[in-house]
């Protein structure tokens, strides 16, 4: 099943500051397959955060066509955007955005409570995400007494609530150490294999986008990487055993298949 | 979890904001219904004033028209003084006693009936009835700047009334208002009428007996008076009143009817010619002391009235500015809570919320806030109504105070029936309450309109920008 869940053509974006036009996206065109775990890098000012919000609604570009699960979102009006935001799109932040003065179950429970489900509905399914990514027993706990690991799993968990057709993490590691950082990445990896979430995940740290399945390379607006499946660096890539994909170094399971190494 | 929970939590996690809020709109909101209360107990006064003032009216009017052709005979009573080293009475202090006038006391001077004969003579003279009245009670010095007084405190008034039933019929020297038993009847003897405050005095039923200086009379009806003055008299047949009184061939008063109203001004002519000493009151004088007291009243009634327009004028004004300034303090507040909270506004917004949900959140917070603070407004409406009512409306009492001829009798006491002051301290009413607190909320709802709307509509890429 290699169907194209999200598509951007041309796409342009460029800013009026004081009388001068920034151009923050040129042309860029990308497709990104259901259930592929995807990677943006590039310096800082590159257009990554721009890029993301362009795909998740949060702001419309210049020129383009953005199409997610084949609707092309530039000719929805503004006021339904956000019934794409609610149901095709999941978010994660790299400072988390969770409500501090929402335990950790009630932050899932949001994005539930938009699409009107009903309070049983939303405890169960939020208490059954809160699993997934970990957090079983935390329910009850606000932000501030979670690490910043745990608030970005909470943050996870919330984007996946409504079952998203795409995951758009931006740099969600920036705010963590090393070694916490890299969990969160391979529970992003896991979930994209056992759920067939896809996700799209913006960072400039390349040990975390080496965990991925593709990276993309943005600089100044352009996307300069559009080669094979892979890595950037892949020149003694090792694959996997069981479907043969090519796989990053330091990988501990493949990210198609999940077959532990 | 929901938006309500959600809108509860944002309040209580602001506590010191939300309290001097709600303190602020309480106050507003007890200002609503303080102030129309306060403007409803005067309307209420002023509607009994003029209520009673037409009833006044209507009874003079009345009283005129049975009077049109009447001549009131008697001669004024006074004070006297007694003075002397052997007067008995000492002026206290150290005054000069020459030059310090004695004791004044009431001397009372009765009619000699024979003048009866000589009155009926005059040519167009109908009727004549003939009265005596005698006060019982106790006697008391007052000091006064003029003198030393000595007053009776009246137990009751005994009025001897010629028991003739055409008399009676024709004129009304009767009480009307009988509330037991019958009024008095012609050939009445040794029975007596009394008003509710004799009954209590006395301490007796239509049917018992009572004595009076030394008689025994049977109570054979009880009316309830018209005014202050009629309260404590005692009606019985006019042999019986000379002859308990000691005063057989004595009246007070003769009240002289003449066939007809031309009549008038020659009957009295000619019995202050038989009888300089009589003091004659006519229709003219009664007529003259109406349209006074007509004067009297329509200007209280113009103060009664301008003062409770002025008031009117002054709460409309205060109550506006209540409306107003609960509308600002919800906004600024509001603005304040929605710009405070853009980044909220962001993940919301990136979250899948649309923008009629977060304008229902931000509008509920803020109509949550009023409702609380129209309960608080209540409690100090409640406590504080008069106080903020009397504080924030120009004061009335000059209309108890100041009311020129308030004393005249008959009148007076009508009017006086109503405080005007004490009414303003009426309680709250529930319909107002209700009334202020449906608009406290409205208010709430309408100053949260605009910052719900402009959350609402901010942009999530912005939004998740700011800190
Ligand atoms: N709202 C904005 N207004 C003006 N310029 C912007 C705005 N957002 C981003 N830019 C500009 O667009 C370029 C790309 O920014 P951004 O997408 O945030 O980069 P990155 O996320 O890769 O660090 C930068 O030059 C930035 O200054
Ligand atoms: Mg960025």
């Amino acid at each position: 099943m290699s169907e194209i869940v999200l598509e951007t053509d041309k796409l342009n974006k460029s800013f009026k500051l004081g009388g001068r036009e920034v151009h923050a996206l040129s042309n860029v065109s990308l497709q990104v397959k259901r259930g592929e775990f995807v990677s943006i890098m590039g310096p800082s000012g590159s257009g990554k955060t721009t890029l993301l919000n362009m795909l998740g609604c949060l702001d419309r570009p210049t020129q383009g066509v953005v199409a997610i699960d084949g609707v092309d979102i530039t000719k929805v009006p503004e006021k339904k955007l956000f019934e794409i935001r609610r149901n095709k799109v999941g978010f994660i932040f790299q400072n988390f955005n969770l409500l501090p003065y929402l335990n950790a179950i009630e932050n899932v429970e949001l994005p539930l409570e938009s699409i009107g489900k009903s309070k049983e509905e939303r405890r169960t399914r939020a208490q059954e995400l809160l699993k997934t990514v970990g957090l079983s027993g935390r329910e009850d706990h606000r932000p501030n007494r979670l690490s910043a690991g745990e608030q970005q799993r909470v943050a996870i968990a919330r984007a996946l609530a409504n079952n998203p057709a795409i995951v758009l993490a931006d740099e969600p590691t920036g705010n963590l150490d090393q070694k916490t950082g890299l969990e969160i990445v391979r529970l992003l990896g896991r979930l994209c294999v056992d759920q067939g979430t896809t996700i799209v995940m913006v960072t400039h740290d390349s040990r975390m986008a080496s965990e991925t399945g593709r990276i993309l390379a943005l600089s100044d607006g352009k996307l300069l990487v559009k080669e094979k499946e892979g890595h950037l660096m892949t020149d003694k890539a090792t694959k996997c055993s069981a479907c043969g994909r090519e796989l990053p170094d330091d990988a501990e399971f493949c990210p198609r298949c999940g077959k532990k190494l | 979890m929901g938006v309500f929970t959600r809108a509860l939590r944002n309040i209580s996690r602001k506590k010191l904001r939300t309290l001097l809020v709600v303190i602020a709109l309480g106050f507003s909101m007890a200002i609503m219904v303080s102030i129309p209360s306060g403007i409803l107990a005067n309307q209420t006064s002023t509607e009994q004033l003029i209520g009673n003032f037409d009833t006044t009216i209507t009874n003079l009017e009345a009283e005129i028209n049975k009077t049109l052709t009447l001549v009131e005979c008697s001669i004024s009573s006074g004070f006297t003084e007694q003075r002397g080293p052997s007067g008995g009475f000492q002026p206290p202090g150290g005054f000069d006693p020459g030059n310090m006038p004695g004791l004044m006391t009431r001397s009372v001077t009765y009619l000699n009936e024979s003048t009866i004969t000589d009155i009926v003579a005059i040519e167009g003279v109908k009727d004549i009835v003939a009265i005596i009245e005698k006060t019982e009670g106790t006697n008391q010095t007052i000091q006064t700047p003029r003198g030393t007084f000595q007053i009776l405190v009246p137990d009751y008034t005994i009025v001897g009334v010629p028991l003739n039933s055409s008399l009676i019929d024709n004129y009304a020297f009767l009480p009307t208002n009988i509330v037991e038993g019958r009024n008095l009847l012609e050939g009445d003897s040794m029975v007596v009428l009394l008003s509710l405050n004799n009954t209590e005095y006395f301490g007796v039923g239509v049917g018992g007996s009572v004595d009076i200086l030394g008689a025994s009379f049977t109570v054979i009806g009880i009316y309830e008076p018209s005014d202050s003055q009629e309260a404590t008299n005692l009606y019985m047949s006019l042999t019986d009143a000379q002859t308990i009184t000691d005063l057989s061939g004595k009246l007070s008063r003769l009240e002289v009817y003449a066939v007809d109203q031309s009549h008038v001004d020659v009957i009295v002519n000619q019995i202050e010619q038989l009888y300089p000493e009589f003091t004659l009151t006519t229709y003219e004088t009664r007529l003259a002391q109406l349209e006074r007291q007509q004067e009297m009243y329509a200007t209280t009634l113009e103060n009664a009235q301008a003062t409770l327009s002025q008031t009117q004028t002054v709460a409309y004004q205060e109550i506006g500015i209540a409306v107003v300034a609960t509308s600002l303090i919800v906004l600024f507040i509001m603005l304040y809570t929605v710009r405070e909270r853009t980044h909220e506004i962001g993940i919301f917004k990136a979250i899948g919320f649309s923008n009629g949900n977060i304008m229902s959140q931000f509008m509920l917070e803020g109509i949550l806030m009023s409702v609380i603070a129209g309960v608080v407004g209540v409690a100090i409406g409640v406590i504080a109504a008069p106080l903020l009512s009397s504080l924030l409306l120009p004061s009335a009492t000059r209309f108890t105070s100041n009311s020129p001829g308030m004393n005249s009798p008959g009148i007076g006491t009508n009017l006086l029936g109503i405080p005007f002051t004490s009414a303003m301290t009426a309680s709250l009413n529930p319909q107002l309450i209700f009334l202020a607190f449906g608009a406290m909320v409205l208010l709430g709802a309408l100053g949260s309109l605009y910052p719900a709307w402009r959350a609402s509509r901010t942009s999530p890429m912005e939004a998740l920008k700011y800190e």
